[in-house]
């Protein structure tokens, strides 16, 4: 029933195809052959250049241009044919794109940061696998297959996190990411069903496309979720449809469309680490740096956000609502948290978290196009930021290794003044981290203000306490330039405190070589305005063109206003660090309030989640075992003991009543014998005097008895 | 010579052989043991290919549609007024048994190397173990409940003997534990089964009949007769057919085994022998599961009907009960017996959704678990038999030891919590799937269950994480000391053998499911069409 493809379509089949499947050939060829060499790294690397490159020809031949959505049978199970197949529309390409493009600057650096540890195969293995399941992920075109990946994506990440799996730490992290993914994931799974049941096919285009069930044909009335089709669909064969016979109609009650909308809300949480299910995120800096740059900050937390653009025609006015409340609460929450962090990278993580807030948050505004925006920026502003952490801690590393020193190296209070030292690091850690806050002439600005202006607009329509999603969201962005700017001070500026505490150390750092300076700068490049809007001042840029934006514009004094009031914060808090932390005129940090230890403490959610809920799961199933073991398994025993106490009964009545009847009988039988024997003992006399006997008892009878 | 008939007595002849042969000879009875297997996996992947997988030769209710059918007539006594007494051998299999037996050939061969390390007494323990096997694969080819009976006990006996002369410390207690369990079942399953033969008329020859297939059609029940559909008979006043199917039901719970009746499993895993352990869990619970599809749904579909609720609802228990012990285990065999209780429970889920789906997703589990349990037992005798000890905190940091070990480890594990990949997923997702969707299909099962069920997925993600946490990972640190570091050598040639092809399958049937849904859909839906007839 296939309409042919066209040849042009076929050749961006056979490309997509080749961009996923060139990072899973590096991993087997890496897994098979190469397990100790170092040429994995550039196998790896390789797969994963051609990769970007075809990408990049996939994005301009669908962007803005036809879908191209084909599939075939995977296997069929009762009536329903579950399908493997590509969707390639913007939104799939934008993500084919941008996976490879932060992916390729990693594996380049990861060549050299990785290049002294024993695992180095290993590492490459791993990397490969994530790109591969990653890539897989976005561009598949059903729920099962989405699930499929979304899982291997976790589950690359908890190999990588695990990479050390000999240190403590990490494996306690590993493990903590991938349960609480898991959370996330039976939500999904969960939320798939129910879309099953009421839909009957896992297809993501005839689901949630512009003529899909979901978006069309469903409806909520009446406390029940229907679908129904009263006509046979218009749409072309050749994208793989089936012609539905009309009148179909299905119902399962309202509930269950939250229960989904919760269900992929779990999912979206322990991806994209929101609010409750975030504390995974910073403790899955234990990976490599190169990996948190890739997997824990550009480009698998994204998917999160990813899957809410897949579904979007799903939610409903009340289910955006919560997800702009989380996202924003999410974004607020990680920005303090991360105020206070001395540990470089937990400062990156909450930022992330942070960030990623953001993106739900603008999801939940309607502001769909300017959360993939910033979704892209962040991407590579945030690898970078991670890139240069990464060379800083290893720096710091070298000089501790040097001197046989017993430091942190990813502490901020061993670092200070690498500004001459590195200049490179400098420089694009500087430019990352205004992108970050949003400075103008960066991509963050574009896409930043592009969600700030959208959640005025958006909380003006609404009113009242709606105004606290776009003020908090301001807030947030003016704590991301204080963090920022008490991060970059800390680590480059003032002076190098190591030599300050330990006055004998030698310090030979520099930037590194190539393979370390060309990732920054091409990911630096990538921070910057003009590869995404040719107006350094605009809100948006050619990206949010080709998606849909579902919020309303009322392009009224907000729109003027915003940026500048955002900005002027922004400049103004970090005046503010700076004087703080280089004129040392204000000590903010240095008074341990209540608000710092809760922010230093990570508002103590981690540590609930482990005194209470890990700690009563444990209880619960250690009263079970209790149960098992005393009361089903005492039960059988006890049935056994009953058992042994009926037979004992059984044995003491067969020995002494059956058998005692029996010896009994014997006994009586004896004892009447010996009675009866002594009649016959051979005396005359006895005789006599016993016929004398009965004839007398005779008479007596007759006499007295029978006459009377 | 019927395949089916080959398939089930090639081991008892080699068994023969080793039972003759001097015990001079005792090296050579594994290699023909192994060999046996692997004729017998032969054979079974030779079914596999030629069995038909199309409409018409969908099983289920209908004698014709069965394949590789041999039907002999066994024991006739000629009963004078009250007809002829007919018992067959009567083998035959459709969808629902076919994956299955090619299955269980394969966890054989691999139970047959591991024996590799059984050193005492090799010939009592060879014998023993194929005439297990003959009788396991006796039970999934039986079409005539006698047989089926007689398979069914058969391998009660060289199990208890397994397990109480070759098994660890407490290997009577176990031994008689489970031989009474399973015997408490069977022993009630035997009147039930005498009572449908008294039930039901053969229409061709109109003798009573075990056949099963006919036990299906209503038609052949005689009028009036005990578990007739028809006349409503009670037994102590409870319904017939309801008492019929909970003794049966019972007799293949404890199989499963469905909680509460699962207590003997985790004893009878820990004593046994690692070759034992890998068919029980492998094996044996399957034939629980098996028997509840093929004889309580098929027979009683009408009483499956009315009590699918409680079977759901036991399954739930099961896999949330299972998957809670886990987590509280510290002997990592009695860990992953419990998991195999957890993940059974997705089986009893799936049946009593009695949607396509959920029966479909409840065989592969089945298939899937065969492989799965196996490794994972597999895995266990591996560093049992190194340093005797199962102890998850006496270990710490074996990657580092064993690192190709800790890779089937880590498959063993990841493909039993379902990832993606792995046969359990696509097994475990759309049993949960059926149930849901049962609701809106038959309205059996309300939709919170399928829910909770997916919490067990959970669950078992954070058992097998934490154990691989404790005892693989981390500095080395083992509670024997440099001995047990000397000991504990990472998996040989013969080891790795084994796991390889168990590996290749979870993984092959993840990723083509319908090596699978392929041979068993038409039967599953045929067998949802038969239960909505009822």
């Amino acid at each position: 029933m296939k309409e042919a493809i066209l040849p042009q379509e076929l050749q961006t089949i056979y490309l997509t195809i080749l961009i996923v499947l060139l990072p899973f050939a590096a991993f087997i060829l890496n897994f098979l052959f190469l397990n100790k060499s170092k040429a994995s790294g550039w196998v790896s690397t390789i797969a994963i250049l051609i990769s970007s490159i075809f990408s990049i020809f996939v994005f301009t031949a669908i962007w803005n241009g036809p879908v191209i959505h084909v599939q075939t049978i995977w296997f069929t199970i009762g009536d329903s044919q579950v399908h493997a197949g590509l969707l390639l529309n913007n939104l799939s390409v934008l993500m084919l794109a941008l996976v490879p493009l932060v992916a390729l600057p990693v594996h380049i650096y990861s060549t050299a940061y990785m290049k002294d540890d024993a695992g180095y195969g290993r590492y490459f293995r791993y990397l490969s696998f994530f790109c591969f399941s990653m890539l897989a992920l976005v561009v598949v075109d059903n729920l099962v297959l989405f699930y499929a990946f979304w899982e291997l994506v976790g589950f690359a990440s908890y190999l990588l996190i695990g990479f050390w799996f000999d240190r403590p730490a990490a494996v306690q992290a590993n493990k903590k990411a991938f349960i609480m993914n898991r959370i996330g994931d039976i939500g999904l799974l969960t939320a798939i069903i129910i879309i099953y049941t009421l839909f009957g096919t896992f297809d993501l285009e005839k689901l949630f496309g512009a003529e899909g069930f979901v978006t069309r044909y469903s409806y909520i009335e009446n406390g029940t979720w229907s679908f129904y089709l009263n006509h046979v669909l218009h749409v072309p064969v050749s994208r793989g449809w089936t012609v539905m016979a009309p009148h179909t109609v299905t119902q399962i009650p309202a509930i269950w469309q939250y229960v989904a909308f919760g269900g992929i809300f779990l999912g979206v949480a322990a991806k994209s680490a929101q609010f409750p299910l975030h504390t995974w995120l910073p403790d899955a800096m234990e990976g490599p740096t190169s990996v948190s740059a890739l997997i824990h900050a550009a480009t698998m937390v994204a998917a999160g956000v990813f899957l809410l653009g897949r579904v979007y025609p799903m939610f409903n006015t009340t289910e955006l609502n919560i997800l702009a409340a989380v996202g924003c609460f999410t974004a607020f929450m990680a920005a303090t948290i991360a105020l206070t962090q001395t540990d470089l990278k937990r400062i990156l993580a909450y930022s992330t978290i942070s960030q990623l807030g953001y993106m739900v948050m603008a999801m939940g505004i309607g502001a769909y196009a300017s959360s993939l925006f910033h979704l892209v920026t962040h991407a590579f502003f945030k690898c970078l930021l991670f890139l240069c952490a990464g060379i800083v801690i290893h720096q710091i590393k070298h000089v501790k290794e040097d001197n046989h020193l017993d430091i942190d190296p990813q502490d901020l209070a061993n670092m200070g003044g690498l500004r001459k030292k590195l200049p490179v690091t400098f420089v694009a850690t500087l430019i990352a981290g205004l992108a970050l806050i949003g400075l103008p002439l960066t991509s963050g600005y574009l896409s930043k203000e592009g969600i700030l202006v959208q959640a005025f607009e958006w909380a003006e329509l609404k009113g009242g306490a709606f105004m606290l999603i776009p003020v908090f969201a301001s807030i947030t962005s003016w704590l991301t330039a204080f963090y920022v700017a008490r991060m970059i001070l800390k680590v480059f500026y003032g002076d190098m405190n190591l030599s300050k505490l330990y006055p004998n150390i030698t310090i030979h750092i520099g930037d590194g070589g190539w393979r370390y300076q060309l990732p920054l700068i091409m990911l630096a490049l990538c921070s910057l305005f003009p590869l995404f809007s040719l107006n350094p001042l605009a809100h948006s840029g050619w990206l949010t063109g080709g998606l849909p934006q579902y919020g309303q514009y009322t392009a009224g004094l907000v729109e003027l206003m915003v940026p500048v009031i955002i900005n002027v914060g922004s400049i103004a808090m970090l005046y503010y660090a700076y004087m703080a932390y280089i004129k040392q005129r204000d000590k903010v940090a240095a008074q341990p309030s209540l608000l710092h230890r809760i922010s230093f403490n990570e508002w103590y959610i981690d540590a609930f989640y482990q005194r209470v809920i890990v700690r009563a799961v444990m209880t619960f199933s250690k009263a079970l075992y209790w149960f098992d073991l005393k009361v089903i398994d005492g039960l059988v025993n006890l049935f056994e003991r009953i058992a042994r106490c009926i037979a004992g009964a059984a044995a003491w009545f067969d020995k002494y009543i059956v058998d005692g009847l029996l010896h009994l009988a014997a006994a009586l039988v004896a004892y009447i014998g010996g009675i009866a024997r002594r009649f016959q003992n051979g005396k005359v006399q006895y005789y006599l005097f016993s016929m004398l006997l009965a004839v007398i008892v005779v008479f007596i009878l007759k006499i007295l008895i029978w006459n009377s | 010579m019927n395949l089916l008939t080959l398939l089930i007595f090639t081991p008892v002849l080699f068994g023969l052989i080793i039972l003759v042969l001097p015990s001079s000879m005792r090296a050579s009875f594994k290699y023909i043991t192994l060999f046996a297997t692997l004729l017998q996996l032969a054979f079974s992947i030779f079914i596999y290919v030629n069995f038909n997988a199309d409409a018409a030769h969908a099983g289920i209710s209908h004698e014709a549609q069965y394949q590789f059918v041999q039907k002999l007539p066994w024991i006739n006594l000629n009963l004078g007024g009250a007809g002829k007494m007919q018992i067959e051998y009567y083998v035959g299999i459709d969808g629902i048994s076919v994956t299955l037996l090619v299955m269980t050939a394969l966890v054989m061969v691999v139970a047959a190397v591991a024996s590799w390390e059984i050193k005492s007494n090799l010939k009592g323990f060879f014998a023993l173990f194929l005439l297990l096997d003959m009788a396991v694969v006796g039970v999934f080819c039986a079409l005539d409940f006698f047989l089926f009976y007689t398979f069914y006990e058969l391998m009660l006996l060289p199990l208890y003997f397994l397990i109480g002369m070759w098994g660890g410390a407490r290997r009577e207690y176990a031994a008689i534990k489970f031989f009474l369990y399973t015997l408490f079942g069977s022993v009630f399953m035997l009147l039930v089964m005498i009572g449908l033969y008294l039930s039901v008329k053969d229409p061709v020859t109109g003798n009573h009949t075990f056949n099963m297939v006919q036990m299906m059609d209503p038609k052949n029940f005689i009028d009036g007769s005990v578990f007739s559909i028809l006349s409503h008979q009670t037994i102590m006043g409870m319904p017939a057919r309801t008492v019929g199917f909970v003794v049966l039901f019972i007799a293949f719970a404890i199989k499963v085994p469905v909680v509460p009746l699962h207590t003997w499993l985790p004893d009878a895993h820990v004593e046994a022998p690692t070759p034992v352990s890998i068919i029980l869990a492998g094996v044996l619970l399957k034939i629980g599961g098996y028997g509840i599809i093929r004889i309580c749904l098929g027979i009683f579909p009408d009483v499956a009907h009315s009590g699918a609720f409680w079977l759901g609802l036991l399954g739930i228990i099961s896999i949330l009960y299972g998957a809670f012990n886990a987590l509280a285990q510290r002997d990592l065999k009695r860990m992953i017996a419990y998991s195999s209780v957890s993940h059974m429970g997705f089986v009893l889920l799936g049946i009593a959704s009695q949607t396509a789906e959920g029966i479909s997703g409840a065989v592969l589990q089945m298939v899937s678990h065969g492989f799965l349990s196996t490794m994972l037992f597999f895995l266990v005798g591996v560093v049992y038999s190194r340093v005797h000890d199962r102890d998850i905190y006496h270990f710490r940091g074996l990657a580092t030891l064993m690192p190709r070990y800790t890779v089937y480890v880590m498959v063993a594990f990841f493909a039993s919590l379902g990832l993606p990949g792995f046969s359990a997923f696509v097994a475990e997702a759309f049993t949960l799937a059926g149930a849901f969707k049962s609701h809106n299909i038959n309205g059996l099962l309300p939709y919170w269950m399928a829910v909770c069920g997916s919490v067990g997925i959970l669950l078992s993600a954070a058992y097998f994480l934490w154990t691989l946490q404790r005892m693989f990972f981390g500095t080395i640190s083992l509670k024997g000391g440099d001995f047990w570091k000397g000991a504990l050598t990472d998996i040989d040639w013969r080891e790795r053998l084994t796991l390889l092809p168990l590996a290749i399958m979870a993984l092959a049937l993840g990723i083509m499911p319908s090596l699978v849904l392929g041979k068993i859909n038409e039967s599953v839906l045929a067998l949802v069409q038969y239960l909505q007839l009822k």
